[in-house]
Formats: C-alpha cells, structure tokens, sequence
C-alpha cells in the first residue's frame, strides 16, 4: 500500500487498496461538515461495497473519530517500540508537523537502528502476542 | 448528560467556528454557545476537545487544571465527549438521525481512584500493565497494551467502555494484532486507510 494516500487524497486511487478513493473522500466527509459532500460521498461507497461496507466504513471513521481525540485529549506519546519502527514514514508523511507530535519524544539513533531491524517482524510479533 | 449535550452545542458554537478558522488573537466571540449547566472549564474542555482536537497542548491541559477541572473529572470528561463524538458520527456517516440523548439516573458517583494509576509520560495518570490487579485485572485482558488504550484508565470504566466500542466499530483487541483480520464489509488495507485518513485529517500524531 501506498501510504501517501493517507496526506494525500489525490493518490489514493493508485495506493493498491480496493475502492481506496470512495473510502478516502468518505473519511474527508465524515471529518468534514458539508451535508451534501457526505451524501454523495455515502453513496460512492455503497455502489463500490454495498451496505455492509458503508455500515463498517461508518464504524471505523466513527472509531477514529473517538480515538484520535483520547490520544490528543491526554497527551500520550507514541508507544516506543511504534516510534522505533516508524520514524521514515513519519518523516515521508510530514506527520512531525502536527501539534500533537510534540507528546511523543523523538526516538534516539539507537531505537531507530532497532526499530528498522525489527520492522519486518512486526507482524508476526504482533500475532504472537494476539495467541498470548 | 450535560457533558453529552455540550458535545451537541459545540457543532454550531460561533466560538470554535472562529477558533478553527482564526488565529486565537483574532476571535472575537468570548464565550462558547453552552446550555448554562456546566462550569466555564467543563465547557471549554468539552467545546475544544470535539471541534479542534488537533490544537490541544499542555498549555491548555494545565490551564483547565489550574481552573479548577481535576484530572479524573478531566479524564471522564474526555470519555463522555469521545462516546457521544463516535457514536453521533456513525449516525452521520449512515445518513441516520442522532440519538436522543437518555435521562439521567439518579446516584452518586463513586469517586474511586485507582491506586494502580500513577503519572507518566502523559497528561494524565495512568495504570501500567502489570499494576491492573485487583479491581483493574480485567482492564487490558493483555499483559501488552497501547497508550491509547491505558490513556482513560485513571477512570477505570471509561477503558471498558472504549473496548466495548472499539469492538463494535473497528476489532476486538486481539484482532487488532492481527494484521490480515478485517471486517465484515472492509478488508484490513481498507480499515486502516480509513483509519490513517481521518486521523491524518484530525492532524493526530499518535
């Protein structure tokens, strides 16, 4: 996947996700407060993923909706090993620009090295943990 | 409730509107446009963290303090707000009409702090995986967690409520760790470009 499409809505119908550009204008629409914007965009991802698909497009945006603001409300930092792994695509989304970076310490050279080494296990890890 | 409806007036609050779109220098209106039922800081808190979450700072966490909003009310506070934020945004995002909000119950609360709770790196108390015992054993069902998910925990039950969401909007928490699992209508890419995009567009760091 191309991650750009998360920055960037006009590269989301390359970004190797089905229907990615539906669901992009979807989430500019929920966050959003134009009521026509919304309706189109609602109808886009029904006709590209039909009604079980709006239902969980509704669920996640709405989900981000609640997170995003527990995250930002109480000033936590990004989880280390998270930030270990994730500092170039951080770097490439342009994400150190936001206010809220600032919770998060920025990882040393060390934790950096680690967390590129570790990266390609991550989900293997993360699946180990998920059975424990 | 109060805090629940406070959710509902921020959406059409001249105030935030100017916030949003003005440096703070440049807004005129002084107060936001509440129902009158909580104090001044409640309301600011409430109106901000719904509207603009991207702007919080510290600066402005210590400044609620200072003013008199302690840190579990600050802390329950946010979890009322973020349920009603959700929930009344999935009934956006299907076209549907928001719920009426519910009476209130009568009772007291129960003012319960958890000793496991202690500072950190965040704003706000927190308990750490291994001291949810007791009373919080159930809290994580993990002996790994997220921030996000410990960050409510100095008000135990608002972790529970957040789980019990989550699991309806988005996975259960062992399914978050398992990056092939999707949704009924959405595979995992399309769940997390959603999640990326609305994050991105809340200017969410975390």
């Amino acid at each position: 996947m191309d991650l750009r499409a998360i920055t960037d809505p006009e590269s989301a119908a390359k970004c190797g996700v089905a229907h990615a550009a539906e669901l992009v204008a979807f989430a500019d629409a929920v966050v959003g407060d134009d009521d026509d914007a919304l309706s189109d965009a609602r109808e886009r991802v029904r006709q590209a993923l039909g009604p079980e698909g709006l239902v969980d497009a509704a669920a996640v945006a709405s989900n981000f909706q609640r997170m995003v603001r527990i995250a930002d409300s109480t000033g936590i930092p990004l989880d280390t090993p998270m930030s270990a792994m994730s500092g170039d695509i951080r770097e490439e989304l342009d994400l150190t620009s936001f206010g809220s970076a600032s919770n998060t310490p920025v990882p040393s050279p060390v934790q950096l090295l680690l967390g590129r080494l570790f990266r390609p296990l991550a989900p293997y890890l993360m699946r180990l943990m998920a059975r424990r | 409730m109060a805090i629940a409806q406070e959710v509902r007036n921020a959406a059409d609050c001249p105030l935030c509107l100017e916030r949003k779109q003005a440096l703070p220098s440049r807004v005129n209106h002084a107060e936001h446009a509440s129902s009158g039922e909580l104090p001044a800081t409640a309301v600011e808190a409430v109106h901000q963290i719904t509207t603009d979450p991207g702007r919080l700072t510290h600066t402005w966490f210590e400044k609620c303090q200072a003013d008199g909003l302690g840190d579990a009310h600050y802390v329950e506070l946010v979890g009322v707000v973020v349920t009603v934020v959700s929930i009344d945004a999935f009934c956006r995002g299907l076209g549907v009409p928001l719920h009426p909000l519910p009476e209130s119950q009568a009772g007291e609360p129960s003012r319960r702090r958890p000793t496991g709770a202690l500072p950190e790196s965040a704003w706000v108390p927190m308990i750490k995986e291994s001291r949810a015992t007791g009373d919080e054993a159930d809290l994580y069902g993990s002996d790994r967690t997220g921030n996000v998910i410990r960050a409510l925990s100095l008000v135990p039950d608002e972790v529970r409520g957040l789980t019990d969401l989550s699991a309806a909007h988005y996975l259960r928490p062992k399914d978050m760790m398992d990056l092939t699992r999707g949704t009924a209508g959405l595979d995992r890419l399309q769940v997390e470009l959603l999640a990326g995009r609305v994050s991105a567009l809340n200017e969410c760091f975390y």
